[in-house]
């Protein structure tokens, strides 16, 4: 006990003594702030990251069909979607996963990809005109007349519009590369005779127009869509972080998508509103002047180069509106549109935001803000795992986004749908199609199965019609003629499915919830083991795994971290190594004096021991106490994602880290740990110094 | 001048230091170089015994022999009745901490430590005694030795002459039966070094320990019961302080 205490006590003394330990010290207390900090800043990440993965799509477990050929990727992997096998229905997985006691809920699930068009504004345009000679067709009113009169008009400047735009390329291009076809529509819709001619057969006419026209307008962007078909009520219900923006959620038991916000305003948003939109974040959040972060400059200029979005969508109508409304604005005597919205569009600090606020108050008002708005349709085509394209036309509902990750790409580039219509375009009959199919069956005599029975033996248990259903039996026989395809789109955007439809049918995969997240890998073990027994082998992922590349880079922060203090360790254990070595070198005389007075060899190496150790946990826990210092201010102030890709990472716009007991012992534990081992050689050869080298004098 | 110790005799008591034909040769690279060239002598307890001789004469080699921090290349080192030579290196650092003490030239103190840790070193290494006993055996040497007030200081603050009377009760705090001292006075001017003398005189007497010192200063020398006169590794005689001075006037005329 003396010893030890004498030990002590002549380790507490030392440290000071010499600059060798300061030194030793500082890169102990450096090695102890990064663990401390470095490891609850990964670990606040992992929680962070796992929450907005189990609390997005993901839930703390994912199912899907042992027989896939791909593992589940839920936030897209390179190279397209994961090739999943179907599982054939949902209702049989669900029974057996919930008749485990850590389950809590079961999410039906299917992702799927597709490449879309928002639509170019000639296309859109003529939609309308259509749309107001369709209304106007049994009888038509003096305001019809004025809207079509209008519309046409608008057409008309669009149509010089696109003329310019292609002389002005051809002038550029060394060889005259338009199809003269193209030129010789052009020529024919600038024609007065056309337009005079236009009300014989307005129908007709709308036919040259879109065929022949819109295609030479190329301002429609492609979209790839990523969307998940799900049980939208439970869905909403499960993943409470998600909450809907601008219109209402999809009525139960009704088809019908949710975009996220994200998403929406991203792809489907006027271009230019939208690139002022990130201006005023990047100023108003990010504290960013127009003058130094080019970025912001980019995104001006381009408002003032791409102003023929704007220009196309206003018929000359409202091409007046607009230039009035400049002129005053701007205060300028110059009569030609473009000009004056390049001269609008040009900002910098000082007017940015007056002409924001201008922008959405005056010329907004007359412009489609968004290319689809809530409460229309989207057609979407995909193709089914036997290569038929499938489309549907799905009604927008509304827009959603996940709380904390609003600004995030990952979560924004999940768009939500009902599972019928994620069946459909998968490929799978729906039980609308197997109606129709019955009604044509029925209707050519080869009705095998009644209407009422065949309602009877779809929802049945054990219903031979929907084991049928597989893939491939798409049924390019039955399709309908514009007409009734267009009434059964309608009939199919109101009808009603039972919970029954939803969770009958197949899916792809399902999130798992659970009462008890602690004990997630005992209940993956658990939960693929009574999934083998009951005969529906599934592949029974964490979140983890599920969220493939995204969850892999938590494990690349980790790995990043631990090379860090891996690499400051060895550069440790060699500093202290040397540094001992030179110290017992210094302290060879009172070595041996010690030697002498009768210490034995074990004393020595004690000494040497106890001296690093001593200096280890001193300086190792002033590294420590700043670090929880560091993490503290952290947790407060927040660590701001830099990158709105991190807002994801980070469960929001800032992570906050906490500390946890265990950061602090493992860096104590590790920093000890690498000091004694780096005395060990030193400490030998202490225990080496003979008792003779007490009899040497200084001088 | 009168000496009260037991006068060294050759009947019956038991030399605490036997040396027999002791020969030891360093080997610097590839030269030999004899040290001690077949050296005889004994010590009894309670001599106070001084080992004379010019520098290079043997006097540290002879000493770090009868400490037990070296050992003879051949011949006979008994301390304390045990031959050195048949001891491990953990029984000879046993041997050392129990029954030797020492005093060095340069002092050796542990810097880190107060004077009272310093003296009670020794003791903690042997583990015999309580915390309270130490401090009492620890209190009684500083105080004799005149350094009771400073118990708390390093000994950075001590003068040259302080110092070495710690290190004087750090070799004594034990009670060791010998005491081997190398030049304790050559790093001190005559007065101190006279202090330290008389002060190891007088333990001598009051505690009956050994005491064996080297020194080549004769003033130092007259206080020995006897002198041992080195010269090239071989003991010229065992003589009287007198007799050495004679002597050491002889050779210094002879130069």
């Amino acid at each position: 006990m003396g010893q030890l205490t004498l030990l002590l006590q002549v380790a507490f003394r030392n440290l000071f003594a010499s600059w060798v330990n300061v030194i030793i010290g500082a890169i102990v207390l450096f090695g102890t702030l990064l663990v401390v900090v470095g490891g609850a800043v990964v670990e606040s990440l992992d929680e962070s990251l796992s929450r907005s993965i189990i609390g997005s799509v993901a839930g703390h477990i994912q199912v899907y069909s042992e027989k896939s050929k791909d593992s589940l990727a839920l936030f897209g992997k390179m190279g397209g979607e994961a090739n999943l096998s179907a599982i054939e229905k949902f209702s049989d997985i669900k029974k057996v996963l919930l008749q485990h006691p850590n389950v809590k809920t079961v999410v039906p699930m299917g992702s799927n990809s597709t490449l879309m068009t928002s639509g170019n504004t000639v296309d859109l345009t003529l939609a309308r005109l259509r749309d107001l000679y369709k209304q106007a067709a049994p009888g038509e009113t003096p305001d019809l007349r004025a809207q079509i009169d209008s519309v046409k008009a608008h057409v008309r400047q669009m149509i010089a519009f696109l003329d310019e735009d292609l002389k002005k390329r051809n002038a550029l291009a060394s060889e005259n590369t338009l199809d003269p076809t193209d030129l010789q529509a052009l020529a024919r819709a600038q024609s007065p005779e056309f337009w005079d001619g236009f009300e014989k057969d307005p129908l007709a006419s709308l036919e040259f127009l879109e065929n022949r026209i819109a295609p030479l307008v190329a301002d429609g962007d492609l979209i790839g869509m990523r969307y998940v078909g799900t049980d939208l009520v439970s869905f909403q219900k499960t993943f409470d972080r998600m909450r809907i923006v601008d219109g209402t959620p999809v009525p139960e038991g009704q088809r019908g998508m949710l975009l996220s916000k994200f998403f929406y305003e991203e792809f489907f948003k006027l271009k230019t509103a939208r690139r002022l939109d990130l201006i005023k974040e990047a100023r108003d959040v990010n504290h960013k002047k127009i003058a130094e972060d080019p970025e912001i400059q980019r995104r001006l200029k381009e408002n003032q180069t791409q102003t023929r979005e704007l220009l196309l969508q206003l018929d000359p109508l409202k091409t007046q509106q607009a230039t009035a409304r400049l002129r005053k604005v701007l205060g300028s005597n110059e009569t030609g549109l473009e000009k004056l919205l390049v001269s609008f569009f040009t900002m910098d600090d000082t007017n940015f935001d007056t002409r924001y606020q201008q922008f959405y108050e005056e010329l907004v008002p007359l412009l489609d803000l968004y290319r689809i708005r809530l409460g229309d349709e989207l057609s979407i085509t995909s193709f089914t795992r036997t290569g038929y394209a499938k489309s549907a036309n799905v009604k927008v509902y509304g827009t959603y986004e996940f709380t904390g990750m609003e600004k995030s790409q990952v979560a924004g580039a999940l768009n939500l749908m009902d599972l019928i219509t994620f069946r459909e375009l998968y490929g799978y009959m729906t039980v609308d199609q197997k109606d129709e199919l019955e009604k044509l069956q029925a209707a050519s005599g080869v009705a095998e199965v009644k209407r009422e029975d065949a309602e009877a033996s779809l929802f049945s248990e054990d219903s031979s019609l929907v084991a049928e259903s597989s893939e491939g039996i798409i049924d390019e026989d039955v399709q309908l003629d514009g007409a009734s395809q267009a009434r059964r789109q309608e009939e199919l955007a109101r009808r009603k499915y039972t919970q029954q439809d939803t969770e009958d049918g197949m899916v792809l995969h399902a999130a798992v919830i659970l009462k008890n997240p602690d004990t997630l890998e005992q209940t993956i073990a658990e939960l693929q083991e009574s999934t083998k027994k009951a005969g529906l082998p599934l592949k029974v992922v964490s979140w983890h795994q599920a969220s493939d590349i995204i969850g892999q880079i938590i494990l690349v922060a980790k790995l990043v971290l631990y090379a860090a203090v891996f690499i400051i360790f060895v550069v440790a254990v060699v500093i202290i190594n040397n540094s001992v070595m030179m110290a017992t070198l210094q302290r060879v005389r009172e070595i041996g004096t010690m030697r002498a007075i009768g210490a034995q060899r074990g004393f020595v190496l004690g000494m040497v021991l106890v001296e690093t150790t001593v200096l280890g946990l001193v300086f190792g826990a002033v590294g420590a106490l700043l670090g929880t210092l560091a993490v503290k201010k952290l947790g407060t102030m927040g660590i701001p994602a830099l990158h709105e890709s991190m807002h994801f990472f980070f469960s929001g716009p800032r992570l906050f880290p906490s500390l946890h007991a265990s950061n602090i012992v493992t860096a104590l534990v590790i920093v000890v740990g690498v000091s004694a081992f780096s005395t060990f050689y030193p400490a030998f050869l202490a225990t080496r110094v003979s008792p003779l080298q007490a009899m040497q004098t200084d001088e | 001048m009168t000496h009260l110790t037991a006068v060294p005799s050759a009947d019956g008591a038991r030399p605490i230091v036997s040396l027999t034909d002791v020969i030891k040769t360093y080997t610097l690279g590839k030269v030999e170089v004899p040290a001690l060239r077949g050296v005889t002598l004994k010590v009894y307890p309670g001599e106070f015994i001084s080992i004379a001789g010019p520098s290079g004469s043997g006097k540290t080699t002879a000493l770090n022999l009868i400490g037990c921090v070296d050992t003879a290349s051949s011949g006979v080192v008994m301390v304390d009745g045990q031959d050195t030579k048949q001891l491990t290196e953990r029984q000879l650092t046993h041997l050392r901490l129990h029954t030797i003490g020492f005093i060095f030239q340069s002092f050796n103190l542990v810097s880190v430590l107060s004077v009272f840790q310093n003296v009670e070193f020794p003791l903690l290494l042997q583990r015999k005694l309580s915390a309270d006993e130490r401090r009492q055996r620890v209190m009684t040497l500083l105080e004799q030795v005149g350094l009771d007030k400073h118990a708390k200081h390093r000994p950075n603050e001590l003068s040259g002459g302080q110092r070495q009377r710690v290190a004087v009760a750090r070799a004594l705090v034990t009670r060791p039966k010998l005491v081997l001292a190398d030049e304790p006075t050559a790093n001190l001017d005559s007065v101190t070094g006279q202090n330290i003398i008389d002060l190891m005189k007088e333990l001598n007497r009051k505690e009956g320990t050994t005491f064996i010192f080297s020194t080549h200063d004769a003033k130092v020398m007259n206080h020995a019961n006897a002198v041992v006169r080195l010269a090239d590794g071989k003991i010229l005689g065992r003589i009287t302080p007198a007799e050495a001075q004679m002597a050491m006037a002889a050779s210094a005329e002879g130069h």
